[in-house]
C-alpha cells in the first residue's frame, strides 16, 4: 500500500486534507514573541524561594551542618535538612518478583535489581556531587543563594568509586548499606542458537566501544513551584516536567496526599529531551515544603544544578562479538553491556533502563539468527543516569555500527553493501529475540544513501594521497523502536509500568473544537499536529481545533512524552476519539439530509452528501443540535460531542528506521573535523507533518553531533565534576552544524491508526556512528569511543604524521 | 548562579569614576561591558562589594597620531573591525578581533575589559604583545604608563592596582608595509582559543626584515618567541622556513595540559599554527 492510499483510508471516505501538509507551527508565534509562560514567569501570592546546599564531596558522611553564620545575614531563613524530610525518597525499583508474569522467550535469568532509594535530602551520606543536603527558604531567591552559600558542611571522606573499574572492583564497598556489591542489577537476554554459530563462523570479530557521559542540557531547567489552597483542599504542582500524571501519582504515593486533590501543571516547557521524563527528588521536596510551610515555595534549577544534579546519559561499555560468514552474512551476535549509571536508581526507568534497553536494540535492522546479551548496571559516585534523547540508542547503534565497519574492513567487503546483505527484507520479521518488527524500509533507505554520497565516497578515496586533509564517509543504519505498548513494559519490569496514552475530543456549541491529550508537549510540536488530525476526522480546519496539555486537571490519565510515542499513539487517540464525534455528527446530518450515515463526508465545515456536494449542513449547526437544540437530534441519541480514546501501543511497538550519513574532512596536523556533509534518510511511517518531522530530525542531529564531536560531562579521580559550566560542557553551536539533508520514505505501519511510527528521537541516534564512521574511513585507523574532539582526532592521525614526516625525511 | 549583594555606582566622568575607586579599594571594581565580570559574578567567583559602572564613559574612540593608534578603554571589539585604519596599519590586531566570541560579546565587551580581565587566551591580549601596546593607566594620583609584557603577569593578574583603571592602550604603528597573520585554533568558534599565534612582519627585498611572534595556549599569559623572530629576520618571503620555526617553538614551550587537551597537543598545534601564521603573513606580503 502507498502512503497515499493508506492516508486515503483515514478518517473513512473523507480525504485528509490536513495530516500530510507543511503546516506551520501554530506554538511558534508565542515561543517567538515573547508570549510563552514557562514555570519562572509563575508567581504566587507569599511565595518562599528555595534554594540548596549541595554536597561538594562524592562520597562521604556528613558530620556537622552549621547554620550559624546565617544569624547575620539579617533575613528570615528556613532551613531543612534530611532529618526533617527522612523516609521521603524517590523510590525505583525493577525486576520485581520473576514469577508474578510470564517471560517472552529471550529473557532469561530475570532477578530482583539491587534498589537504592534517593533521599529528598541527604540522609547522613552524600553518594554524588550536587546531591541536595539542605533546603533553604526565603524571601527571595538571592537571599535564598546567599543563605545557601552560608551553611557550612562538613564530611568524613568515604572511598568513592568514580568508573566502572572501581564499580566492580570487590575490595572497594558499596556505595549503600546492605548491598553486596555496586551493581545494580546483572542480567541476560538470548535467542537462537549461538553455538551454531560459533561453529560456522569463517570469522570472528571482537571489539569494545564506549560512549561517554553526557548531560541533557534543554534550553530550560528544571523548575517546580507548588501552592496549598486550603479552601478546597487542593494542592497545585508546577513543574517543568514532560510527565505531569506520573508526578501527581508519585506526589500522592509518596505525600500520603490524595491524587483528586492534586494537580500538577506543566507551563510552557523550553525543551525536556527526556531529561524532565523523571520524577526528581526536588519535585517532591517543593510540594512538601509547600504542605509544611503553608506558603508557596518556588524552586528554579540554574545552570549549574543541571549540569551537575539533573540526570545524565550514555556512558556505556559494549564489547561485541560477531560470527560472521565468509560471504559477510552475521550468523550470531554477543553482547556484553556495562553501563555507570551513577549515584540513585531514576523514576520511572530505573537503573536498569539504558542496559537493559541497549541489550534490546543491538540486533538492530540486521537479519541476525543468534544473539545473546549480558548486561549491567553500575553504581557509581556521579550523577544518576536517566533518559535523554535516544536512550541507549545512540549507544547501541554506535556499537553496532562501528562493528559492521570493522567487519567489513576485517573481510574486505564495502561497508554499505556488507549492510545491504544483511538488513531484513522481509516483514514482519521475528528477531532472535522473538521482537516483531513491522514493515521498513531498510535496503531502500541504504540504496539512496549510497547514491547519495557516491561523490562523497570517491573524494575520499582521492584524499587518501594528502598529507594534511582527509576525507571521509560514515554510515549509520538502524531501526528505532518507538509506540512501545503496555506489554514491553510489563516486560520490562519497571515501574512505568503501562503505555497508553489517552485524548479526548469535545466539540463546543460554536463547532471549535478542544483536543485534551496527556502528552507534554515541549517542542515537538503537538498542538499543530493534533490539530490536523483532530481536523481531518472532524471535517474542520486546524485553526478550529484548541489542544491543551501539561495539565492534569483538564487532562486525561497519561503516561506523557517520551520514547517518539507522541505522533503515533498521541496522535491516533486523537484520531480515533475524533472519529467517534464524527460518527455522531454523520448521524444528526444524515437525520436532517433524510440519508444515511454512511452517504455523510464531513470536510470544509460541513457534513455533505457523498456525490452531492450542494447537499451539506454546517458542522457548527450540528454541534449547535448536539449540545443545546438536542429535539432536533435523532430520537433516542445521547446529547452531547465529547470523546475519549486510550490507546495502547502494539505489544512489540513500531520499528521507524534511517541511514545517516556523514561527510567529513579532518586537518591531520590540528585535528580539526569540518562537516562537510550529513545526510538523512528516514521511514517514519506516514508523515503527519513534514516540516515537523525535518525540524525533528534536525534538532536530533545537532544533538547527535554534539555527542559525536564536543559534549563530555567529565568527573576527575575523586568523582569532582569538572565539566559544570557551558565554558567547559561544549555544545554544538551554529557553525560546527553542517546544512543537514532530510530525505523520506514513507512506509506506513499497520500497527498504529495513522500509520506513524516514531520520530521524536531518531535524529539523535545514528550520528555517533556515522561520525566515527567517517573518521574511521577519513584516518584509515579504527575508532572505538566518542567524543571525537581535536585533541582526539589528532591523536588517532598519529600515523599518517608520522608516515609523512618519514616520506619528508626518507 | 545569582551574584551575592554589591552596591552599584555609576561613573559620570572618568575622574568620578577614578574617586570612585580610590574610595572603595579593593572593594570597588570597574564594570565595563559585563561579559567577564557578570558571569564571574554570577558564579560567585567574584563578589565585589561595589560595582562602579564605567560603560557610559566617553573613552570610545580609536585615534591616530604619527606615531601610534590610542584605543580607548570603552571601545567594543566590534569598532576595531569598523575602522579601516585598523586593517591597514595592524592587520594581525584586525584578524585577532574577529574571533573573539559572538556578535553579542563583539557588540558590549570593551579593549579595558578584555586586558584587564587578562584571559590567558584572549585575542587582544596577544595583539597587545605582539604590537608592542603601551597601556595607560590612571588613579586618582596621576597616570602610569605599562609595557604590555609588564602589564600581563599571570591567568587573569596584571599590574593593575586597587584604585586604578585602565583608560587606553596605545599601539606604536608599525613601519609602512609591515604585514601580519593571525590564526587561532578552538574546539568550536567563538571559544576561548586552546592556542594562538600573532604575527607581524616588515619587509625589505622580498625578505623578512623584522619579525614579530606572540602566543597565547603556552604559558597562562600571552608570550613573546624572541628567538624565533630573530630566526626569521633575513629569510626569503617565499621560503621562511616556517615549519623548523614552528618547530622550534614548540620546543620551547612547556604548556600545561587540562582535561581538554593534552599538553602535547598544545605543544604541536602551536608549531603548526605558527608555521601557517608565518606562511600567511609572508604570502600576503609578497602579494603587495
Ligand atoms: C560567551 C563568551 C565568549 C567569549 N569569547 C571570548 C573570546 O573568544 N576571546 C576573548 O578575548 N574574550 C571572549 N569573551 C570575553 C569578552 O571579550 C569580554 O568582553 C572581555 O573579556 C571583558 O570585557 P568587558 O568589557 O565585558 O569587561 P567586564 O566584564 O565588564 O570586566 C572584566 C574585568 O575587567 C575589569 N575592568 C573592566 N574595565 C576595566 C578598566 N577600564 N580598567 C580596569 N579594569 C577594568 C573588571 O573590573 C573586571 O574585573 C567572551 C565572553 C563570553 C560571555
Amino acid at each position: 500500500m502507498t502512503s497515499a492510499d493508506r492516508r486515503h483510508q483515514i478518517g473513512g471516505a473523507d480525504r485528509p486534507r490536513h495530516i500530510g501538509a507543511r503546516v506551520r507551527r501554530v506554538e511558534d508565534r508565542r515561543l517567538l514573541s515573547g508570549a510563552a509562560r514557562y514555570l519562572d514567569d509563575i508567581r504566587q501570592p507569599g511565595m518562599l524561594h528555595l534554594g540548596f546546599v549541595r554536597a561538594q564531596a562524592a562520597h562521604a558522611r556528613i558530620t556537622d551542618i552549621d547554620t550559624s553564620a546565617l544569624a547575620d545575614l539579617g533575613a528570615e531563613i528556613r532551613v531543612f535538612t534530611g532529618q526533617d524530610t527522612s523516609g521521603l525518597t524517590i523510590k525505583a525499583p525493577a525486576g520485581h518478583d520473576p514469577k508474578s508474569a510470564a517471560l517472552p522467550d529471550g529473557h532469561q535469568g530475570y532477578w530482583r535489581m539491587q534498589d537504592s532509594e534517593q533521599p529528598l535530602l541527604a540522609d547522613g551520606v552524600v553518594r554524588f556531587v550536587g546531591e541536595p543536603i539542605a533546603a533553604v527558604l526565603a524571601e527571595d531567591a538571592y537571599v535564598a543563594e546567599d543563605a545557601a552559600e552560608r551553611i557550612a558542611v562538613a564530611y568524613e571522606a568515604l572511598p568513592v568509586v568514580a568508573t566502572m573499574a572501581q564499580a566492580q572492583d570487590p575490595s572497594i564497598p558499596p556505595i549503600f548499606a546492605g548491598w553486596t556489591s555496586n551493581v545494580y542489577i546483572e542480567r541476560q537476554m538470548a535467542g537462537g542458537d549461538l553455538a551454531a554459530a560459533r561453529a560456522a563462523a569463517a570469522h570472528v570479530i571482537r571489539r569494545t566501544y564506549y560512549n561517554q557521559r553526557q548531560a541533557g542540557v534543554p534550553m530550560e531547567g528544571r523548575g517546580v513551584v507548588a501552592a496549598y489552597d486550603p479552601a478546597d483542599r487542593v494542592l497545585t504542582v508546577w513543574s517543568s516536567t514532560q510527565i505531569p500524571h506520573l508526578v501527581r501519582t508519585y506526589l500522592a504515593e509518596e505525600l500520603g496526599f490524595p491524587e483528586s486533590r492534586l494537580r500538577v501543571v506543566a507551563p510552557e516547557v523550553g525543551g525536556g529531551f527526556g531529561v524532565k521524563g523523571q520524577v526528581f527528588v526536588e519535585e517532591v521536596l517543593v510540594a512538601w515544603l509547600a504542605l509544611k510551610t503553608g506558603r508557596p515555595v518556588k524552586w528554579v534549577e540554574d545552570r549549574r544544578e543541571h549540569l551537575v544534579a539533573s540526570i545524565h546519559a550514555r556512558d556505556h561499555l559494549h564489547t561485541l562479538t560477531a560470527y560472521v560468514a565468509a560471504d559477510g552474512r552475521l550468523l550470531g551476535l554477543e553482547a556484553d553491556i556495562t553501563v555507570d549509571v551513577g549515584a540513585y536508581s531514576t523514576f520511572p526507568f530505573t537503573a536498569g533502563g539504558d542496559p537493559g534497553m541497549a541489550a534490546k536494540v543491538l540486533p538492530g535492522p540486521y537479519d541476525i539468527p543468534a544473539y545473546a546479551a549480558t548486561f549491567r548496571a553500575l553504581a557509581t559516585n556521579k550523577c544518576p543516569l536517566g533518559t535523554y534523547r535516544g536512550v541507549a540508542r545512540p549507544s547501541a547503534v554506535f556499537s553496532q555500527e562501528r562493528l559492521m565497519d570493522d567487519i567489513a574492513a576485517e573481510i574486505g567487503m564495502d561497508p554499505i553493501e556488507l549492510r545491504l546483505r544483511n538488513v531484513v527484507r522481509t516483514f514482519p520479521y521475528k528477531n532472535a529475540l522473538g521482537f516483531s518488527y513491522d514493515e521498513g524500509s531498510y535496503a531502500q533507505a541504504l540504496e539512496r544513501v549510497r547514491d547519495l554520497v557516491a561523490e562523497d565516497r570517491a573524494a575520499a578515496r582521492a584524499s587518501r594521497a594528502s598529507a594534511t586533509t582527509r576525507i571521509g564517509v560514515g554510515v549509520a543504519c538502524f531501526i528505532e523502536q518507538s509506540s512501545h505498548g503496555t506489554p514491553d513494559f510489563t516486560r520490562r519490569r519497571v515501574p512505568i509500568e503501562t503505555g497508553y496514552i489517552a485524548a479526548r475530543v469535545t466539540m463546543e456549541p460554536d463547532g471549535e473544537v478542544t483536543v485534551d491529550i496527556g502528552l507534554q508537549n515541549h517542542g515537538q510540536g503537538h498542538e499543530t499536529v493534533m490539530a490536523q488530525v483532530a481536523a481531518d476526522a472532524l471535517g474542520v480546519a486546524p485553526e478550529n481545533v484548541h489542544v491543551r496539555q501539561g495539565d492534569t486537571l483538564t487532562t486525561p490519565y497519561s503516561v506523557g512524552t517520551w520514547g517518539s510515542r507522541g505522533g503515533p499513539l498521541g496522535g491516533g487517540a486523537v484520531h480515533e476519539a475524533a472519529l467517534k464525534i464524527a460518527a455522531k455528527l454523520k448521524a444528526i446530518a444524515a437525520h436532517l439530509l433524510q440519508t444515511d450515515a454512511s452517504r455523510i463526508a464531513l470536510h470544509g465545515g460541513r457534513a455533505v452528501v457523498i456525490g452531492n456536494e450542494g447537499s451539506y449542513v454546517e458542522i457548527r449547526r450540528l454541534a449547535r443540535i448536539a449540545l443545546r437544540n438536542v429535539d432536533q437530534m435523532p430520537a433516542g441519541m445521547e446529547p452531547g460531542l465529547e470523546a475519549q480514546c486510550s490507546l495502547d501501543g502494539p505489544a512489540d511497538g513500531t520499528y521507524s528506521n534511517a541511514v545517516h550519513a556523514a561527510v567529513v574532512e579532518i586537518d591531520i596536523a590540528t585535528g580539526k573535523l569540518r562537516l562537510r556533509r550529513f545526510v538523512v534518510v528516514e521511514d517514519c511511517g506516514t508523515i503527519l507533518n513534514p516540516l515537523i518531522v525535518d525540524g525533528q530530525v534536525r534538532g536530533g542531529v545537532v544533538q547527535g553531533i554534539g555527542s559525536a564531536l564536543l559534549e563530555h560531562f567529565i568527573y576527575d579521580e575523586d568523582g569532582q565534576p569538572l565539566t559544570t559550566s557551558f565554558a567547559d560542557y561544549l555544545m554544538p553551536l551554529a557553525p560546527e552544524i553542517p546544512n543537514i539533508e532530510v530525505h523520506h520514505i514513507e512506509t506506513p505501519t499497520p500497527r498504529t491508526p495513522l500509520g506513524a511510527k516514531g520520530l521524536g528521537e531518531g535524529g539523535a541516534i545514528g550520528p555517533p556512528a556515522a561520525i566515527a564512521n567517517a573518521v574511521a574511513d577519513a584516518l584509515g585507523v579504527p575508532v572505538s569511543a566518542t567524543p571525537l574532539n581535536a585533541n582526539t582526532l589528532w591523536t588517532l592521525a598519529a600515523d599518517i604524521r608520522a608516515a609523512a614526516e618519514t616520506d619528508r625525511d626518507g | 548562579m545569582r551574584p551575592s549583594s554589591f552596591r552599584y555606582h555609576k561613573a559620570e566622568s572618568v575622574d568620578h569614576a577614578l574617586e570612585l575607586l580610590a574610595r572603595f579599594g579593593e572593594d570597588g571594581r570597574p564594570l565595563a561591558g559585563g561579559q567577564s565580570l557578570v558571569p564571574m559574578m554570577n558564579l560567585r567567583l567574584a563578589a565585589p562589594e561595589h560595582l562602579v559602572d564605567i560603560g557610559g564613559l566617553p573613552l570610545t574612540d580609536i585615534a591616530f597620531t604619527d606615531t601610534a593608534m590610542r584605543v580607548g578603554a570603552l571601545v567594543r571589539h566590534r569598532q576595531y573591525l569598523a575602522e579601516p585604519r585598523v586593517a591597514h596599519h595592524f592587520p594581525a590586531l584586525h584578524e585577532a578581533v574577529t574571533w573573539i566570541g559572538h556578535p553579542t560579546i563583539r557588540e558590549n565587551g570593551t579593549t579595558g575589559g578584555s586586558l584587564s580581565h587578562a584571559d590567558p587566551t584572549a585575542e587582544l591580549a596577544l595583539a597587545a604583545m605582539l604590537y608592542d601596546a603601551v597601556m595607560i593607566v590612571r588613579n586618582t594620583a596621576g597616570e602610569r604608563r605599562i609595557a604590555a609584557a609588564d602589564f600581563f603577569e599571570d591567568a587573569y593578574v596584571t599590574a593593575l592596582q586597587p584604585g586604578e583603571m585602565l583608560v587606553a592602550a596605545e599601539f606604536p604603528l608599525p613601519p609602512v608595509g609591515a604585514a601580519g597573520a593571525f590564526v587561532e585554533f578552538a574546539e568550536r568558534r567563538g571559544d576561548f582559543a586552546i592556542a594562538a599565534i600573532g604575527v607581524s612582519i616588515t619587509v625589505a627585498d622580498g625578505r623578512i626584515a623584522t619579525a614579530a611572534i606572540a602566543c597565547s595556549g603556552a604559558e597562562p599569559r600571552p608570550i613573546r618567541a624572541p628567538e624565533i623572530e630573530m630566526m626569521l629576520s633575513g629569510r626569503p618571503l617565499t621560503d621562511p622556513q616556517s615549519r623548523a620555526a614552528g618547530r622550534r617553538l614548540a620546543a620551547a614551550i612547556d604548556p600545561v595540559g587540562t582535561f581538554l587537551t593534552t599538553a602535547d597537543y598544545r605543544k604541536a598545534l602551536i608549531g603548526e599554527l605558527t608555521a601557517r601564521a608565518i606562511d600567511t603573513a609572508c604570502a600576503r606580503a609578497a602579494s603587495r
